[in-house]
């Protein structure tokens, strides 16, 4: 079509998501007072990879998202999916997408549905069908493969949304809080489907705000506050890291005595809670005075502890993204 | 270019399941039916006037149709948010619009069609079959929604819904007054008014070129010269303006 595209990444180690210095400004109101939604933004995600991204309401992640697919203009960086610069169409060929909070169109029975979306990405008749039908097959909608889209609940759209999001086989599926809307039920399927991706050898980016399901899929996580990236890395590092305090469960004769807050006790038994630098000490003097270690248990931070710990720090995400940790911490007290 | 296809023909389906389209279709068809009263109440030549209301009607409620639908076309998938998950596909941003706009026009098509054809059928019981030349009627009919409708397909890329209505009926009345507007200005006092006037007229489209009704309701013959320059008119305009609503639906972020 175009005789000089955008430029492309040539050789075979590009990343599946390559995202450098992303900025976009929204301009809005009458005297189009700047307001930036996203701030030199760069990521990198690797092929095969299970990567989550979070923040807070209003952090950029849909931005984001949509800069990715071209559904905005960034007003500053590049993107380049599976090694193509996001701008040329041809970039989406091998990536699928899930919008958030989904809308499609009513007039379609789910399988035109998915027959529509097959034909954007001209997959051949017979290809079609056989896509068309196991995709419903694997998102739990084959029983109401010929209901209008009209009649389906908010849970059965975003199961829809999802079945198309794969109808070209992506290498590369983004989904903007695939999560959301799902019962449990449904949240099993997408996290399967999801871990499913990663067995095939498919990237998969998707951001959400059920930090628990980020926390046991996803491979990498960043996490975003204010159009800007706080924090990125792998999940256990980035919570190893905030190891508190350590849980150790001792049988000691009486008399034995160790600087810690002990917080049980069940007639030897004590539950001490140490610093991590203690643990070393606290067991070799159990050892020597003829004790018994029971239990050793690291508090590991969860991931949601860690953002709000981060929301805490910037201050900044307090005041745009306020709602967001408050949310996040009624959920923690909760649990 | 399958692409292309399947984008027209998810709007045309989406079209002919529209509760809307098929009640003002069906206005339509009773009051094409009424128009055989006319002939109750007129004195003179009543055939013709049978045919001139009953073209007339044609034609207005197809401009209608088309105008409604035009306005929806591009509007309606900003407003429903489908279009993130079609812009989000290898498909350009011209290739949408051309599907969505070759969509409509197919659906348009059907429409006058449909309408033809009662035409037919009831010329048959009032008057014999139609000598007239309805075949340019038809064409120059056509090409004139195709106009209407690339011109609301542009103002329903950038702006809101109620803009949007009211712009495409402004081009419509005003394609309809362009004559008027020229003759305004051939008889004004002032140098400049004759001026603007003559632009404005150059700018903005003319629809009563496609407008054929003297001829076909007096069931006078049309050059066919005639039909083709209006037609070349007609389609030359509309390129130009699908290229401008190209433009700004390039350039525009999806909120
Ligand atoms: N079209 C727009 N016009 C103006 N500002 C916008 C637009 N879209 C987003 N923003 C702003 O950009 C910021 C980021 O929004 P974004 O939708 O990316 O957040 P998010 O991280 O996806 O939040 P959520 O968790 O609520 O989905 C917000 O402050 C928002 O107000
Ligand atoms: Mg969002």
């Amino acid at each position: 079509m175009k005789m000089h595209g955008p430029p492309t990444r040539h050789g075979k180690d590009f990343s599946a998501v390559e995202i450098k210095g992303l900025g976009k400004t929204y301009y809005s109101g009458f005297w189009k007072t700047p307001h930036v939604g996203l701030r030199s933004l760069d990521l990198n995600v690797q092929k095969g990879e299970i990567f989550g991204f979070i923040g807070p309401n209003g952090a950029g992640k849909t931005t984001t998202i949509k800069c990715m697919l071209a559904l905005h203009r960034p007003t500053a960086g590049q993107v380049f999916l599976l090694g193509k610069n996001a701008r040329d169409p041809d970039s989406r060929r091998k990536v699928g997408f899930l919008p958030e909070r989904p809308f499609f169109y009513q007039h379609l029975t789910a399988s035109e549905f998915l027959d529509f979306y097959a034909r954007l990405f001209a997959i051949p008749r017979n290809q079609r069908v056989r896509l068309c039908g196991e995709l419903l097959e694997k998102v739990d909608l084959a029983h109401v493969a010929d209901v209008p889209l009209g009649r389906f609940s908010k849970g059965m759209l975003q199961r829809a949304g999802v079945a198309q999001a794969l109808i070209n086989e992506p290498e590369l599926v983004i989904l903007d809080e695939p999560m959301s809307g799902l019962d449990p039920l449904g949240r099993m399927l997408v996290r399967d489907i999801i871990l499913e991706q990663r067995e095939l050898g498919r990237t998969v980016f998707f951001s959400s705000h059920i930090l628990s399901d980020v926390q046991s899929i996803c491979d990498r996580v960043g996490l975003i506050v204010a159009g800007e990236l706080k924090a990125m890395g792998r999940i256990d590092t980035l919570i190893d890291r905030q190891i508190k305090h350590v849980d150790c469960t001792i049988d000691v004769p009486s008399g034995f005595a160790f600087k810690g807050e002990v917080v049980a006790r069940q007639g030897h038994e004590h539950l001490l809670r140490v610093p991590p630098e203690k643990v070393e000490e606290l067991l070799t003097k159990v050892m020597s005075s003829g004790g018994r270690v029971i239990q050793v248990q690291p508090a590991r931070m969860t991931l949601e502890q860690v953002l709000v710990e981060e929301l805490g720090k910037t201050g900044k995400g307090a005041t745009r993204g306020s709602t967001g940790s408050d949310a996040a911490h009624r959920e923690q007290t909760r649990t | 270019m399958n692409r292309i296809w399947a984008i027209a023909m998810n709007t045309y389906r989406e079209a002919i399941r529209d509760r809307v389209l098929f009640s003002l279709l069906f206005f339509g068809a009773v009051v094409l039916v009424a128009s055989l009263v006319v002939r109750e109440i007129t004195i003179g030549d009543q055939e013709k006037v049978v045919r001139g209301v009953a073209q007339g009607a044609i034609s207005l409620f197809s401009s209608i149709i088309a105008m409604f639908l035009g306005i929806g076309l591009v509007r309606k998938e900003l407003e429903r948010k489908t279009i993130f998950t079609i812009a989000s596909k290898p498909i350009s941003r011209w290739m949408f619009l051309l599907g969505k706009y070759l969509g409509l026009l197919f659906t348009l098509a059907v429409n006058i069609l449909l309408m033809l054809a009662l035409y037919v059928l009831l010329m048959l019981l009032d008057q014999g079959l139609p000598h007239s030349d309805l075949l340019a009627f038809t064409v120059l009919l056509f090409v004139e929604l195709m106009l209407l409708t690339a011109w609301a397909t542009l103002f329903s890329t950038y702006s809101g819904p109620t803009t949007a209505t009211a712009f495409t009926l402004s081009v419509f009345v005003i394609g309809h007054l362009a004559d008027d507007i020229w003759l305004f200005g051939q008889q004004a006092d002032h140098e400049w008014i004759r001026k603007l006037s003559e632009i404005l007229y150059w700018l903005l489209p003319n629809f009563e070129i496609f407008n054929v009704q003297p001829q076909t309701v007096h069931e006078l013959p049309i050059a066919l010269g005639y039909v083709l320059s209006a037609t070349g008119y007609g389609l030359g305009y509309t390129a130009a303006v699908l290229a401008l609503a190209v433009f700004i639906f390039q350039k525009r972020d999806f909120a």
